[in-house]
């Protein structure tokens, strides 16, 4: 693979984003014509709870050059408590993956139904970081 | 704590009466096989030669012996610390019903591997102290890995503790209720005996710690990736965990381990892969599996066909982890495992 010149790639980011809030976000966002950029595929869980950190592993293994994770804000889950074990599931694997160096490419919010404002912000955001950190090591890697 | 000083010739005594006195229905104990110690499931008090408990020679976790110990009968597992830590997180995995479980630790000097203890049993023998250790390393004869970055090798969890002491004296002490009926049912008199061992327990910690921080470093993706260049993924690693545990792992279903038309589809999918399948994606998996129940015990290490020093990855890492929720696994078996519980408001520096 040819190396991409920091700045230059077009990150691949793979969203995984509740249904009942972060999603309806990114809905919002583009109903209401919020720009943001369209490096984010977007997988749709009933819950942050549903997010089993293997997903982040095998997005980053595959790949992708980020993972985003969205779920309602702590005390809004649909579920009641989806998102308090997700969230201590993603601070396991995030300190996990900080200790390879990949910490920084994956990252969670909670964004609730009516901020599509802030679901933009971050996508853009996030795709201005992961451009800077340019391509995810492991991509075109045989493993 | 509750306990009572014997003569080190006189544990076989209580190993004996544990069954004589039908205080439980079974032992698993080291034993000598041979030049080396092995564990035997032993139900007739006879048959206990009492040799070996302290032998510095790591064969398995036996925690993962009596994985799955949910009848009703009652065994007594007698094993170095980690064992018994890892015993404890079984109980709180259920995997072990602790009603059905006796768990005596005994105090670890750190220990070899099976194969290098049985090389050098005669210089060993059944317990070694520091100045051996150091009189062994100068002739390359190393303690295991995973022993020299331990800081928990002091017997102080289960329901009975079994402390070495000055002049081959050993103090069995009651940790908890059921411990205590134990020795109780042994018709022992039982005083007040301290076991703490503050000092020793620092200075343990201290040594460890700089020996974890002289292992080389994994450090990145690609480390990792290197790392676990020559593994086969056999997963006897995950095999010989004692906190590895799921009936149906992953990485033997259809996605996890792919064969023929799966595996091409894999293949098609990204081009190529790597075989045999997911080497990274497995240790990734297992390292996360385990990052809050690992108790270092460097069984995966052993157990590696390939020689992989595993034990520079998986305490190493998941010590991150257990850090981070403040959670020493087998501690203390009414702590929840972390990712069981959660606190409203915490980790939100962690998540991005
Ligand atoms: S991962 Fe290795 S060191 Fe940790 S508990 Fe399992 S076998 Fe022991
Ligand atoms: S025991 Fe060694 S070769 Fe087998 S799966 Fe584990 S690391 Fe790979
Ligand atoms: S329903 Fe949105 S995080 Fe649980």
């Amino acid at each position: 693979m040819v190396e991409e010149a920091k700045g230059e790639f077009e990150p691949k980011i793979i969203g995984f984003t509740c249904n009942w809030c972060t999603y309806a976000s990114a809905d919002l966002a583009g109903t209401s014509r919020k720009k943001y950029p369209p490096n984010t595929r977007i997988i749709r869980l009933m819950c942050s709870g549903r997010l089993d950190p293997m997903f982040v592993l095998r997005a980053l293994l595959n790949g992708a050059d980020g993972v985003f994770i969205g779920g309602c804000h702590p005390g809004e889950c649909h579920y009641i408590k989806g998102n308090f074990y997700a969230r201590r599931r993603i601070a396991a694997i995030r300190t996990i993956l900080k200790e390879l160096g990949m910490a920084n490419r994956v990252r969670s919010e909670w964004i609730s139904a009516s901020e599509g404002d802030k679901f933009a912000s971050v996508m853009k955001e996030m795709a201005a970081q992961i451009k800077e950190m340019g391509p995810n090591p492991l991509r075109g890697k045989v493993l | 704590m509750k306990g009572v000083e014997l003569a080190i010739g006189d544990l076989n005594g209580v190993l004996k009466g544990l069954l004589e006195k039908e205080v439980v229905d079974c032992l698993i104990i080291p034993h000598s096989v041979g030049n080396n110690i092995a564990y035997m499931l032993v139900t007739d008090p006879d048959k206990i030669g009492g040799e070996g408990i302290f032998a510095p020679s790591f064969s398995v976790n036996a925690a993962g012996l009596v994985k799955g110990w949910t009848i009703k009968s009652k065994v007594g597992l007698v094993a170095k610390p980690c064992e018994i830590r890892a015993a404890i997180e079984l109980v709180k995995l259920n995997q072990i019903d602790k009603e059905s479980a006796l768990l005596i630790s005994v105090d670890c000097p750190g220990a070899f591997e099976n194969q290098v203890y049985a090389d050098h049993r005669d210089e060993i023998g059944e317990w070694i102290d520091s100045a051996k250790i150091e009189e062994l390393k100068s002739k390359g004869v190393e303690l295991r890995e995973a022993c020299k970055i331990c800081s928990n090798r002091l017997a102080d969890v289960g329901d009975i503790a079994v402390v070495r002491r000055e002049g081959e004296k050993v103090v069995v002490a009651a940790l908890t209720p059921m411990g205590e009926s134990a020795l109780n049912a042994l018709g022992m008199e039982l005083e007040d005996k301290d076991i703490e061992r503050k000092d020793e327990k620092a200075k343990i910690a201290d040594a460890a710690k700089k020996n974890e921080e002289s292992l080389p470093k994994i450090g990145s993706i690609e480390a990792l990736e290197e790392f676990l260049r020559d593994c086969i993924v056999c997963k006897n690693c995950r095999d010989v965990c004692p906190v590895c545990y799921c009936k149906e792992c992953f990485f033997d279903q259809p996605l996890g381990n792919p064969v023929s038309g799966d595996m091409l589809n894999l293949g098609v999918i990204r081009g190529a892969i790597g075989l045999p399948t997911n080497q990274l994606f497995y240790h990734l998996t297992r390292v996360y599996h385990v990052s809050a129940t690992c108790v270092g015990c460097g069984a995966c290490a052993d157990a590696c066909p390939k020689e992989i020093p595993l034990t520079r990855f998986y305490p190493v890492i998941t010590k991150k982890v257990q850090e981070m929720f403040e959670y020493v696994p087998g501690k203390d078996v009414e702590e929840p495992i972390p990712f069981t519980t959660y606190e409203e408001e915490e980790l939100e520096d962690r998540l991005r």
